[in-house]
């Protein structure tokens, strides 16, 4: 039932605009490790490598979020001034008022809404959101970006747990999602994404 | 099934002091400046978007029947058995819960232990109330692939079917989702990924695993060796095709 074959599309293979494909594309790219979109034109990802740039370069970035508390790799940073790709460090070590902050550490809340602002301006895209691994730093940003889009919390942890490889979600990172406060998060309407508005 | 907006405050970060009277300020000030808490939406099991226009899960239960609706959806493919008839399956014995023997029972299949009749007969009465087209294209799992022909010979039609689909942006956006969302449909994402994207194996194997955990039977296999014969109207390509 409710099969529709009529709309189906059957272009004859003769119509000149029409091309034959038998193999995959003669060029291969590589995804940066943990890559994956998560809304129109926002993607995340672990550090991108050399590797990777030959794929990065399809997504046409304008902007990275940066989450890790450490500086990324130099050849990552010419890429980005190289392609015109606006870095946002948020989260760095020496952001942080007070000492004794482990690379480890979950994100702060003010991290975290400062991610979330840029996230929530369409300016800013395509838009990558990026950490070491990928895991857990970028999964708290996602997280809360899921319960600013109104997603029950189970479903932000099983998406969140996709991510984290082996060793699994850390505990501190779901309590990080489950008890952020999307309302203190800084928005224009005009700016937001179409999938937020 | 109403989740509760408000969860109760867990605050693992050392700043909870300071926090605490901003929040009050931001419940009196209402939401001028801030997204106003929607309604929780419920994605399906394993939901995932997978380029833009093309959106991945399990099989989609009548809670997430809202989140879905949402997605201005125009296309969905279903990758999986039900809706067709189980010819030579019905030796699984049914295991069902000892206090479920009502009516109800009578009706359906014996081996229709999770209730599947009725899923199929809710999720085909939402699908009336949209606008969306539905192809059930009928895919066995990937058990024994190189063995059992028909069975393969059909599930290599049904995967031509849905990269067809894929191929025509005038479809999207498009939900492609299977019972799980793990076997079937990772194996239509790593086609896609292999012959309309190009992406490296690891990668593809790196995301096939990410969704399946575990489990993975021929399918990588399949992925990396087989290649059909595709045909795509360029006026009507999508985006992140290359050729």
């Amino acid at each position: 039932m409710a099969e529709l074959q009529a709309s189906e599309s059957k272009d004859e293979p003769g119509s000149s605009s029409v091309v034959k494909i038998m193999k995959p594309p003669t060029t291969r790219i590589i995804p940066p490790l943990n890559f994956c979109p998560v809304e129109r034109q926002l993607y995340r990802s672990a550090q991108p490598s050399i590797i990777n740039q030959p794929f990065l370069k399809d997504l046409n970035l304008k902007t990275i979020i940066w989450l890790a508390s450490e500086e990324p790799q130099d050849d990552f940073l010419d890429f980005c001034s190289n392609c015109h790709i606006n870095v946002e460090f948020v989260g760095l070590m020496n952001e942080y008022a007070y000492k004794n902050v482990n690379p480890w550490d979950s994100l702060s809340e003010g991290t975290i809404r400062r991610a979330l602002e840029i996230i929530c301006d369409k300016e800013n895209y395509p838009l990558l959101v990026c950490c070491g691994m990928g895991r857990h730093r970028t999964g708290s940003v996602i997280g809360c970006l899921r319960r600013l889009q109104g997603w029950n919390l189970a479903s932000v942890s099983e998406e969140y747990r996709r991510f984290t490889g082996a060793r699994g979600g850390r505990i501190m990172v779901e309590l990080l999602i489950e008890g952020f406060d999307i309302n203190s998060v800084q928005v224009d309407p005009s700016k937001l994404p179409e999938w937020l508005g | 099934m109403e989740p509760k907006e408000e969860v109760k405050k867990a605050n693992p970060s050392q700043e909870s002091g300071m926090e605490e009277n901003e929040r009050v300020d931001n419940q009196t000030q209402s939401d001028v400046g801030t997204l106003s808490p929607k309604a929780r939406y419920v994605p399906p099991l394993n939901f995932s978007l997978v380029e833009d226009g093309i959106y991945r899960s399990g099989f989609p239960m009548p809670i997430n029947y809202p989140f879905l609706e949402q997605l201005g959806l125009k296309t969905i493919i279903y990758l999986g058995d039900l809706g067709h008839d189980k010819k030579n399956k019905s030796k699984s014995t049914s295991t069902d819960k000892a206090g479920d023997e009502s009516k109800s029972k009578k009706e359906k299949d014996k081996s229709d232990k999770h209730a599947a009749g009725e899923i199929w007969q809710d999720y085909q009465r939402w699908i009336e109330t949209t606008d969306i087209r539905f192809f059930n294209l009928l895919m066995e799992s990937s058990q024994e692939p190189f063995i059992m022909d028909n069975e393969h010979k059909q599930s290599e039609e049904a995967l031509i079917r849905a990269l067809q689909l894929i191929l025509d942006k005038r479809n999207f956006p498009i939900l492609i989702h299977s019972n799980k969302g793990k076997h079937r449909i990772g194996v239509l994402v790593g086609l896609m990924r292999k012959i309309l994207q190009g992406w490296s194996m690891s990668g593809i194997f790196d995301e096939y695993e990410k969704f399946a955990m575990g489990k993975a039977e021929y399918d990588l296999e399949f992925i990396e060796l087989w290649q059909p014969e595709l045909y795509v109207n360029v006026e009507n390509k999508p985006d992140f095709l290359r050729l």
